[in-house]
């Protein structure tokens, strides 16, 4: 499996980098073989070489950086998607996809891969902890937020949220599934503090049954997590 | 006639607040409500000194207020540490006369940098410090460009920016001015050529957004910058430290000053030398900043010792969701040569608030503490297995680690015969859950 850690060291705000430390893991202790590339800005990308491609969250600045970048490359992303690999875009990387950022540091075109529309502005800064809940799983996930923008005009939500922030105001609905790309708004390492989560995906990606047997420290902390976070 | 009502509320609540042990911010908030620019209608003192940043604040203002005061001066600050205007607005007030008038030589001004603009909307400092720019506490805060936008909203032409030289985002704030003052330091012996924590947020220039050099990192993102494509490079400093020798514990300042220090770690210098600026600036000779900051002991609590049976131990408070304040107690337990045994304690996050976000956890560099100084390590309270997960991807020896919830076991498995000194790091929220169990000392 070829794994690309894209923008590693522009969106990476939060401990984002954990999600692949994890993803490694599970591949490694389920003896499985595996590459991580990490790539970023000033690289010659070559996207469809990988099985999983991650981006983490980053600043209003950083992310325009690789937006910037990875416009280029727009066609191949899109094909890369609509192929049916694998993707997770966490915090704001997955606005990226949309059509267009309206932002405080100007307007933005989107990759323009889905239908969604970002406004980003500079006055308040929105946080919360967030439970939410995902079609596929029986249990929650649990998770934080740090954003700024509002997101209008998806139809295929990733999350229900039970608590924390939607993609907007209005909708009930995070992030945003299309095949197999994950994109949620949720920062920092979600695949550590959701090690259900991370099986899921990486089950996914390795098309077999997988053990979390050495995650069970992550397990303890999530029951924790959550237990905290419905008192 | 608002005004000295505004003084008089302020004084009273003051009064009551103090007897009844409540905190000092609510008198201000009275008065701005009788008063919104009270603090633009008081004659303050000649000079005024604010000091911001992400850390650092609190033992930098006490230092100023110390040496000021030893050199004779009469200083009025917010030794309470509450920072927003009210808080501020309340101690300026509570000192002043009927009149309005503040009686003192120098106001000092410890200020939250995300609401600095507010309080010097009215009031303009003659210096401001800014320490430096960290991720802190994004579980209420934005990250530091966020952070960077909001200090920039609270900068006015009329005052002098007293600015960190190695922090490339602090540094930013004296482009396109002319008297800015930078302090910073040499190449030390502590550095490192290349980078070595967990992440770098200055791995980009922040004015052109090429990738930065560096030719000596002093720790994190701190360090000699320079960014090729754009020339945004690092000042030269009018104040520096010119040495640092953290085993022998000194400093020396602009070559000739030495400083011993109570505190062994690069944190602490830079607290120093932002304040032997500060003071020099106010014209104190910097061999008499010296001489009142040697060897001196902070008082704001940050540093605890104690003993538990037998043993010494020292208390690093340290801020959860803070990761350069972790990585800086976890360099002092590691370089102890003369063995460690560490406990990390996280089990409420906030005081202030509630999260359960651990996500900060890993952007600390705990292989830090993958030596052979460090004998034993106690990770407790109610996120003990996520600092357990975090451990799990560094190289440490997983032998040496005990994992517990309960912060009366891990004081338990301490107490023995004999053995290291023990190093606690742990935040505001949860360090008097340890000290109740152990003999404090300072």
């Amino acid at each position: 499996m070829k794994i690309l850690h894209l923008y590693h060291d522009l969106m990476n705000l939060y401990g984002d980098y954990a999600n692949l430390s994890a993803l490694c893991r599970i591949l490694e202790t389920n003896g499985l073989e595996y590459t991580v590339h990490k790539q970023s800005l000033g690289y010659e990308l070559s996207l469809n070489d990988y099985d999983f491609i991650y981006v983490g969250s980053g600043t209003e600045q950083n992310q325009k950086l690789a937006l910037e970048h990875l416009t280029e490359y727009k066609e191949e992303l899109k094909e890369y998607i609509e192929s049916g690999k694998m993707a997770l875009f966490t915090g704001n990387s997955f606005e990226m996809l949309g059509k267009s950022i309206n932002s405080f540091l100007g307007d933005f075109e989107g990759l323009g891969i889905f239908d969604f529309a970002t406004i980003e502005q500079n006055k308040t800064r929105t946080t919360a902890d967030a439970i939410f809940t995902f079609g596929e799983l029986e249990t929650e996930l649990v998770g934080f937020i740090n954003k700024c923008s509002e997101i209008n005009g998806i139809e295929t939500p990733l999350f229900s949220v039970t608590k924390g922030l939607a993609n907007n105001k209005q909708d009930g609905g995070e992030g945003i599934v299309s095949g197999n790309f994950f994109g949620t708004h949720l920062t920092g390492p979600v695949l550590v503090k959701n090690p259900h989560f991370l099986k899921y995906i990486a089950e996914k990606l390795a098309g077999k049954k997988l053990s979390t047997d050495a995650f069970e420290n992550e397990k303890k902390g999530f029951e924790i997590t959550l237990k905290n976070l419905k008192q | 006639m608002r005004k000295i009502l505004a003084i008089i509320i302020c004084k009273a609540l003051r009064i009551i607040g103090k007897a009844v042990g409540k905190g000092s911010s609510l008198p201000g908030k009275f008065a701005l409500k009788v008063c919104p620019d009270i603090l633009s209608r008081v004659k303050l003192p000649q000079n005024i000194v604010a000091v911001t940043g992400s850390n650092g604040k609190t033992s930098t203002t006490e230092m100023i207020a110390h040496i000021l005061r030893s050199g004779g001066k009469k200083v009025i600050y917010n030794a309470e540490g509450s920072n927003q205007i009210e808080g501020v607005t309340t101690f300026i007030l509570a000192n002043a006369t009927l009149g309005g008038r503040v009686k003192g030589d120098v106001l000092l001004i410890e200020s939250d940098e995300r609401y600095a603009k507010y309080t010097f909307k009215y009031i303009t400092p003659t210096y401001y410090v800014i320490t430096n720019l960290y991720r802190d506490q994004l579980t209420r805060n934005g990250h530091p460009m966020w952070v960077y936008d909001a200090i920039a909203a609270s900068v006015n032409n009329n005052c002098r920016l007293v600015l960190n030289a190695d922090d490339p985002l602090v540094s930013l704030f004296g482009k396109d001015r002319e008297d800015t003052i930078y302090f910073g330091a040499d190449k030390l012996s502590s550095d490192t050529e290349t980078f070595t924590s967990v992440y770098n947020d200055m791995v980009y220039c922040p004015v052109c957004h090429a990738p930065m050099d560096y030719s000596t990192y002093h720790y994190n993102h701190i360090g000699h910058f320079n960014c090729e494509a754009c020339g945004y490079t690092r000042k030269q400093a009018q104040y520096s430290v010119t040495k640092a020798d953290l085993e022998e514990g000194y400093i020396i300042i602009d070559g000739t000053n030495r400083i011993d220090l109570a505190l062994k770690s690069l944190y602490n210098i830079y607290n120093i030398l932002a304040a032997y600026t500060a003071c020099s600036l106010l014209g104190l000779e910097g061999e008499s900043i010296a001489a009142a900051i040697n060897n001196y002991v902070l008082k704001n609590g940050r540093v605890t010792t104690f003993k538990l049976g037998s043993r010494q131990g020292v208390l690093l408070t340290s801020k959860h969701e803070n990761s350069i304040s972790y990585d800086m107690s976890l360099k002092l337990a590691a370089d102890d040569k003369e063995g460690s045994d560490v406990v990390i304690i996280v089990d409420a996050i906030s005081r202030k608030y509630f999260t359960s976000d651990v996500s900060w956890l890993y952007d600390i560099d705990f292989h830090l503490l993958s030596t052979n100084n460090v004998k034993r390590i106690i990770l407790a309270g109610a996120y003990a297995y996520d600092l357990a997960a975090r451990f799990s991807y560094t190289n440490i020896f997983q032998d040496k680690i005990t994992v517990t919830e309960s912060i009366e076991k891990a004081v338990d498995l301490l107490n023995t015969e004999d053995g290291e000194k023990i190093y606690v790091i742990t935040c505001f929220s949860d360090k008097g859950k340890f000290l109740e169990r152990v003999e404090v000392e300072n």
